[in-house]
């Protein structure tokens, strides 16, 4: 063991937690911090289930060496909208019906966010690309794509 | 007709605000107070008898609680898959599996288990337990393991190694069939295992109380078939077990069916061991390796037909490979062979087919369940017959499908099919009459389009136990509760059941409730398979939903002195035929007893409350079954000079009886054709030559992803079945069953070459480009 305290802006909030030096993101924030909305589904780089943003970029969690994050700001699943105002992505994926088992759904919204963060209008190459790392069983990802299209229009305004 | 209100709406998901939140809980995200963690040995080797096992220098290790082994815990067989407890009053499940055993059969069979303070903990101790093997001999190829000089997996009586019973479907005389045909194709085909790769892994947690009562948050498909499998496997009663989703799962489609591989037993026998609750969780490595796969095998198909075209007889022949323990190697070859043989009119049939166990990991149920495998077979038997007859593929399966009330094997009847709309719709999709025009000569980039068909079950009903209860409680104010025990895994069940309660009582969907998924809170269902909840469970929440909308139209006509049948029922009023709405302004059932036009559902409900009554519906059913169909239509690209195989774009047009909510019966569709394009054209899980699995990470094995999946155009075709809950069919399975053949035939028309081995990698495909070339030169 070999502790030491990780600070970072998690969500918009200042945080600070005692961390092992071996543990990976993907693991402080399920297992000590309790946010479960980032999923682990092979805890090797290749599903994408538990992609989070880490200074504007959409990386897997579960290959962040926690202290890796310190001081930098990390976006979940949990804090990209309110009960009150959602992301457009979250409303997105309700209304086109890109949601299955949903065990994808927040690394999917991670990774679509990270894109329309830095690319308000991708074309469709942009969208399958920007999601080829988050692997979802259930939906085909026709109604991913048409979700995150449809998020970026109604950013257009 | 009717006017649906609520049906056949595409109504946003129940569970999609929690799933986009990122506040829906799986079995993986659970945490209990004082839990442990369990982690799993496996046998390195394909086939091992251990000879001494020794734990001691593990259970030293600092955090470790337990150890278990196949000395400490309990003796009683039993299969992980529900077949254990679907199988019928004549046949005998095989009961194949300890929790642990002293003989592995596999590499990734469990040896031992670790709960510990942490995974990392339980891990370290695993490599402090020594085992001393005794090497036996290994099998991998079922057509081997049939032979006199394999080894013994375990006892049989149908044969070497053949699990269950062989299964036999005749009908009328094939020889006589073949005899009177002017042309017959005949050939083997190959087939790979495909894994599920469903993104949650196998997952539990369970929870020994004091007194003995069992609970299990798992990843299972059917909890109360999970329950039965676990109290046999513990010698302990029914009633002293719960078996619950948390409430998720991410994805099945199959690998769940009855225990999640062995994530239950073992969270059971650790937590009874140290008193604690304990959590397992697969690895992606131990999913891959330990976790029930799609069967590989052989399939041989001989078609014969007349001149114009009418096909006279069909033998179908499956040898699956069934891996180390049965699980549902007796069902799948049966599906096979029932599915297979139920797609054409065809006077003269045959099927024999069974499985075999081999020293790899287990097969079991998977989307399609052996459905998939058969058609990769009959329906490019069906293309070589329109080549060599010179007809359009298209015509030729107009002309021999199935019709309503067609005799057939089956033993229900057909009372509905879309399958000729659905050839047109998707052919239409795809401009079909392009097909043999699309390549310029010498082109090193060869187009084609090519055509699968097929049907499936609604659900397992009488090939299986199969039946489902369902209570619907009325509260207080008005609103219901719906108590269904099957799981919501991603298909929508507890969005689609919800809609079939709401419109056939007549009230809002936003005034029902549903409680799934649990064996403590809901009765007796046979869970999510065989394409069958919104069929099957859904038919009996349209019973429930019927006997309290009977009870409240009783209720109400007493109230407003006027019989049921001339009440109306609907968006939660009840009033006298022919009162507008607008009518019906207050309801004033305070004063009590005076005679009144119209009720509210609230108001009844509480007025019936005040005289101690509650209103409880119950359904208990047992649908006889009934087939969706499904055309698919795909165009090809193959790359001559690297033998790359991509697929443009899948039309899948599917007769789903009726559409509850045709955006989550899209999904389904659009899911299993990618699937199914997955297993056409790159999964696959090989082997080396001692039985390791190569294919263990999802970055080895090739499944697609978004920046490779075709355009999939779902396609809805409704013909209303009469056994079906306004009509409905199943659909989940159904997008993989013709994807294979349908790719396959594409592949044909691109290239000429009849490709009879699945996946066509590039390898594959190119050797094959490579050898026609040779010829040709």
């Amino acid at each position: 063991m070999n502790l030491t305290t990780l600070q970072f802006v998690l969500n918009g909030e200042e945080t600070a937690i005692v961390v092992d030096t071996s543990d990976m993101l993907v693991d402080v924030l399920r297992e000590r911090m309790l946010l479960t909305g980032t999923k682990k589904g092979c805890g090797k780089g290749e599903c994408g289930a538990c992609t989070v943003i880490m200074n504007g970029a959409a990386v897997n969690s579960c290959m962040i060496p926690a202290l890796k994050a310190m001081g930098s700001v990390v976006e979940t699943i949990e804090g990209i909208g309110t009960l009150e105002k959602l992301h457009p992505l979250q409303e997105s994926f309700m209304d086109e019906g890109a949601i299955q088992c949903g065990f994808c759904t927040p690394g999917m919204i991670m990774s679509a966010k990270a894109l329309l963060d830095s690319q308000p209008h991708p074309d469709g190459k942009q969208i399958r690309e920007a999601i080829a790392g988050n692997i979802c069983r259930c939906t085909g990802y026709v109604k991913i794509k048409k979700a995150i299209l449809s998020a970026s229009e109604k950013l257009k305004g | 007709m009717k006017t649906l209100n609520i049906v056949g709406k595409s109504l946003r998901r129940a569970d999609a605000l929690e799933k986009a939140t990122g506040t829906a809980t799986f079995s993986t995200d659970l945490n209990l107070p004082g839990m442990l963690y369990a982690k799993t040995l496996r046998s390195p080797h394909a086939h091992a008898r251990i000879i001494e096992i020794d734990t001691t220098e593990a259970e030293k290790l600092l955090g470790v609680k337990a150890v278990a082994t196949w000395k400490n815990t309990p003796r009683l067989l039993f299969n992980t898959s529900a077949t254990m407890t679907f199988t019928l009053p004549n046949q005998e499940p095989v009961l194949d599996q300890y929790i642990f055993d002293n003989v592995v059969r596999y590499v990734g069979d469990e040896v031992a288990a670790v709960a510990a303070i942490s995974e990392r903990v339980a891990e370290a101790a695993l490599k402090l337990i020594k085992v001393e093997y005794e090497l036996l001999p290994a099998v991998f190829d079922p057509l081997e393991a049939m032979e006199e000089s394999a080894p013994d997996i375990h006892p049989c009586h149908a044969g070497k190694n053949i699990p269950g019973e062989i299964i036999k479907i005749p009908m009328g005389d094939v020889e006589k069939g073949f005899a009177e045909s002017d042309i017959i194709y005949e050939n083997r085909f190959t087939l790979p295992i495909q894994k599920h790769v469903q993104l949650e892994t196998q997952a539990a947690v369970a929870q020994v109380s004091p007194d003995g009562n069992i609970t299990v948050w798992s990843t299972t498909q059917t909890p109360h078939p999970s329950r039965i499998i676990l109290a046999a496997a513990f010698g302990v009663s029914q009633s002293k077990v719960r078996v619950l989703n948390p409430p998720y799962i991410g994805g099945g489609f199959g690998v769940r069916i009855g225990l999640s591989a062995k994530a239950e037993p073992i969270a059971v026998t650790l937590a009874k061991l140290t008193g604690k609750p304990v959590k397992v969780v697969y690895s992606r490595e131990e999913d891959f390796i330990a976790s029930d796969t799609r069967h590989a095998g052989y399939v041989w198909v001989k078609l014969g037909a007349k001149r114009d075209g009418t096909f006279q007889a069909i033998e179908l022949k499956g040898v699956l490979n069934g891996g180390a323990y049965c699980s549902f190697s007796c069902e799948t070859p049966g599906v096979m062979g029932a599915m297979g043989l139920s797609v054409y009119r065809i006077p003269n049939v045959s099927y024999y087919g069974h499985s075999v166990y081999t020293n790899i990991t287990p097969a079991g149920a998977m989307r399609g369940f052996g459905n998939p495998q058969g058609m990769f077979a009959i329906e490019q038997a069906v293309d070589e017959i329109a080549a060599q007859l010179g007809l359009d593929p298209l015509e030729l399966r107009k002309q021999n499908i199935i019709r309503v009330g067609d005799p057939w094997i089956l033993p229900y009847s057909c009372r509905s099919t879309g399958l000729e709309e659905c050839i047109s719709k998707a052919a239409e999709e795809l401009n079909w009459q392009r097909r043999g025009t699309m390549n310029e000569p010498g082109s090193k980039i060869l187009r084609g389009i090519g055509i699968g068909v097929g049907t499936h079950v609604s659900n397992s009903w009488p090939f299986c136990v199969d039946y489902d209860n369902a209570y619907i409680t009325v509260l207080q104010d008005g609103s219901i509760m719906v108590a269904t025990g099957v799981p919501e895994m991603g298909t929508g069940t507890i969005t689609t059941l919800p809609q079939l309660a709401a419109e056939t009582i007549g009230i809002p969907l936003d005034q029902v409730g549903i409680t799934f998924g649990d064996t403590l809170t809901t009765p007796f269902d046979i869970g999510s398979h065989a394409s069958r909840t919104l069929y099957a469970a859904g038919t009996a929440v349209v019973a429930a939903a019927n006997d309290v909308r009977r009870q409240i139209l009783e209720y109400a006509g007493d109230l407003l002195k006027t019989a049921p049948e001339h009440l109306e029922f609907a968006n939660g009023l009840i009033k006298k035929q022919g009162l507008r709405d607008s009518e019906c302004v207050g309801s004033g059932v305070c004063q009590l007893n005076e005679v009144q036009n119209f009720i509210t559902m609230k108001d009844l409900a509480y007025h019936a409350h005040l005289r101690n009554k509650q209103f409880i519906g119950i359904g208990r059913t047992t649908p006889p079954n009934a087939p969706p169909w499904h055309a698919h239509v795909t165009e090809v690209e193959v790359d001559t000079e690297t033998g790359m195989v991509t697929v443009i774009k899948v039309a899948a047009a599917h007769d789903v009886g009726k559409a509850i909510n045709p955006l989550i019966v899209e999904g389904q569709i659009e899911g299993g054709v990618l699937m199914g394009v997955g297993y056409s054209i790159s999964e696959e899980i090989k082997r080396d030559a001692k039985g390791k699995p190569l294919h263990t990470s999802i970055h080895k094995y090739l499944l697609p992803t978004a920046a490779d999946a075709p355009e999939i155009k779902a396609i809805i075709v409704e013909t209303n079945d009469p056994t079906g809950p306004f009509g409905a069919k199943g659909v989940g399975e159904c997008g993989m069953v013709p994807t294979p053949a349908a790719i396959a035939n594409a592949v044909y028309d691109a290239t000429g070459i009849r490709f009879t081995e699945l996946p066509l990698t590039p390898e594959r495909v190119l050797k094959k480009l490579q050898e026609k070339n040779k010829n040709i030169i």
